[in-house]
């Protein structure tokens, strides 16, 4: 009786907060153009760029590219940086004195996340298929997974460093346009980060592959442009589960001990440091 | 004088919201960062591309490592007035500003200067690191010289360049002014047209016509084109040229800036959006 009540308060809250996020977004379309800006535009110019240099087949890449930088810049700024800021508006301490699950908070803010991002991913997809179309052979089930699991594993890795991110003040925004850019880098948004045609140092290449990012580009170009079958990306796969299983994991160790932490300190709701 | 210390108050307002926040040292490697590794995945875009096509050159690598570079510095100005003034409301920094005798004009003046300070070392440092960890990668040098002279006209680009930056600082204070959500749009979408627009990674003539004309009446692009002349090239002739588009072309860009500036602040303060928290 009690494991379905909590059930239920862990569902319904999961449910609220991803239907604030979807509602904010699809009941002002405004959000879907701001959300656009950054990905469509640094694909296209990363696409010229393939295009400048004679190939532009591989202007393709740069478009994918861009379609994972709509859910990487919503984990970083909408996931990462969420919890500070509601700590900042006094939504966070009403979290904590009511019954619901943060876990709870943290997925649906996630599912919400991924619900709200897909309007500017697509939109990147089309118009960026329709300045720069590339031949593409996938196999649509095989993407579709590989799609979902890097997801997955992208939430898993935000709902970690949102834990973390409880740790700081103002310093967050900062962090943040650090981080972005250089796992955009080392993932390898626009260009194979690992593997063949990598840049990379080995050493890199491993660092490299700890990012769920970097493994999950990886797969989607060989889905989306190489041979589209399973057995090319299975290891892949595996991997990006095994990470969204242990970042989960990670995320949901690191607040229990901040969020204790903090009580004790009586820092969870220190707004300014 | 008052208008100076106007300026001067509000440049070092603009230099503690940027770096004092932690350490300045820290602070500095923070901010650089992302641009170096905006820059480097700049490079390895071309160097995957080119050398796939057996069409790499160290000539075009420099090319995209210092306009990917000087780029940074004109993305830095594009988010100045959102963080003055969108920013500012929120905060209500902005209308206390704005009651004061002297009017926003050189309050923006002086954050777009703190943001020149604090965003010209991290260029610098960001071309560095750019040049050596490309020629690791690579194992082609960049040809860029970093000599004395190349380093002066580089300095005397920038300098000449805060005309514009002041331009896009008033321009799009403009839109501040009236903003009170999405304040991040404009600025998003102006930094990502420029980095499109501006020859930061590629020459005009990429961009399909009529598209390949919209550089050449930018201001920015002639910076890149100085920058160029300055680190790449190393011309006199080609430096002089664009050094006087990019002065000329940023004087108007400027002129023009001040009175929409001027015109959307009396706009904004008769339909009370200057104290506006949410619309």
């Amino acid at each position: 009786m009690k494991l379905r009540l909590n059930l239920t308060l862990w569902y319904r809250t999961m449910y609220s907060r991803a239907w604030v996020r979807v509602r904010s977004t699809y009941g002002e379309p405004l959000w879907v153009a701001v959300n656009l800006a950054v990905p469509l535009l640094s694909s296209l110019a990363m696409a010229l760029l393939y295009s400048s240099t004679g190939l532009s087949k591989f202007a393709g890449f740069a478009i994918l590219g861009g379609v994972m930088l709509a859910f990487w810049g919503n984990v970083l700024w909408s996931m990462a940086s969420q919890f500070n800021w509601d700590k900042e508006v006094g939504i966070f301490e009403i979290y904590l004195i009511s019954p619901a699950p943060i876990s709870a908070v943290l997925v649906g803010m996630s599912l919400g996340g991924i619900l709200a991002t897909v309007p500017s991913a697509a939109l990147v997809t089309i118009i960026g298929w329709f300045f720069f179309p590339t031949p593409i052979n996938p196999s649509w089930t095989v993407v579709l997974l590989t799609f979902v699991l890097t997801l997955a594993s992208l939430y898993a890795l935000g709902m970690l460093l949102s834990s973390l991110y409880l740790a700081y003040g103002r310093e967050a925004e900062s962090l943040n346009n650090a981080i972005g850019e250089a796992i955009n880098l080392l993932s390898g948004l626009y260009f194979p980060a690992i593997g063949a045609g990598s840049p990379f140092p080995f050493a890199v290449q491993i660092v490299a592959s700890l990012i769920p990012l970097t493994i999950g580009m990886d797969a989607l170009r060989k889905a989306v442009f190489q041979t589209g079958n399973v057995s090319s990306v299975w290891f892949d796969l595996a991997l990006l589960a095994v990470m969204a299983m242990v970042l989960l994991f990670l995320g949901d160790k690191a607040l229990k001990a901040l969020e204790e932490r903090g009580r004790r300190q009586g820092t969870l709701v220190v707004r300014l440091k | 004088m008052r208008l100076l210390k106007s300026i001067v108050a509000s440049a070092w307002m603009g230099w503690q919201r940027e770096m004092e926040w932690t350490n300045p040292i820290l602070s500095l490697f923070i901010k650089t960062v992302a641009p170096t590794a905006a820059v480097l995945s700049a490079a390895i875009v071309y160097w995957f591309g080119s050398s796939s096509a057996g069409l790499f050159t160290p000539e075009r690598l420099a090319y995209i490592i210092v306009g990917a570079s000087i780029y940074g510095q004109v993305a830095a100005y594009a988010y100045v007035p959102t963080s003055a003034i969108a920013e500012g409301k929120w905060s209500n920094l902005y209308p206390q500003v704005y009651i004061t005798p002297t009017s926003s004009i050189p309050y923006l003046a002086g954050r777009c200067l703190a943001s020149f300070a604090d965003s010209a070392p991290v260029i610098v440092i960001s071309l560095f690191v750019s040049y050596y960890v490309s020629s690791a990668l690579f194992g082609a040098v960049p040809l860029i010289y970093f000599s004395f002279d190349s380093v002066v006209m580089l300095a005397g680009t920038l300098i000449v360049s805060l005309p514009a930056a002041l331009a896009l600082g008033y321009l799009l204070g403009s839109y501040s002014v009236f903003v009170s959500r999405f304040e991040w749009a404009l600025p998003s979408y102006v930094s990502g047209l420029l980095m499109i627009f501006s020859e930061a990674l590629f020459p005009a003539n990429v961009l399909p016509y009529p598209f390949s004309l919209i550089p050449g009446v930018l201001p920015f692009t002639y910076l890149m084109r100085a920058s160029r002349a300055a680190l790449i090239y190393q011309s006199w002739s080609l430096y002089l040229t664009s050094m006087g588009y990019l002065a000329l072309g940023g004087t108007l860009f400027l002129a023009t800036g001040v009175i929409a500036f001027n015109l959307a602040e009396k706009l904004a303060r008769k339909r009370g959006f200057i104290d506006k928290k949410v619309m």
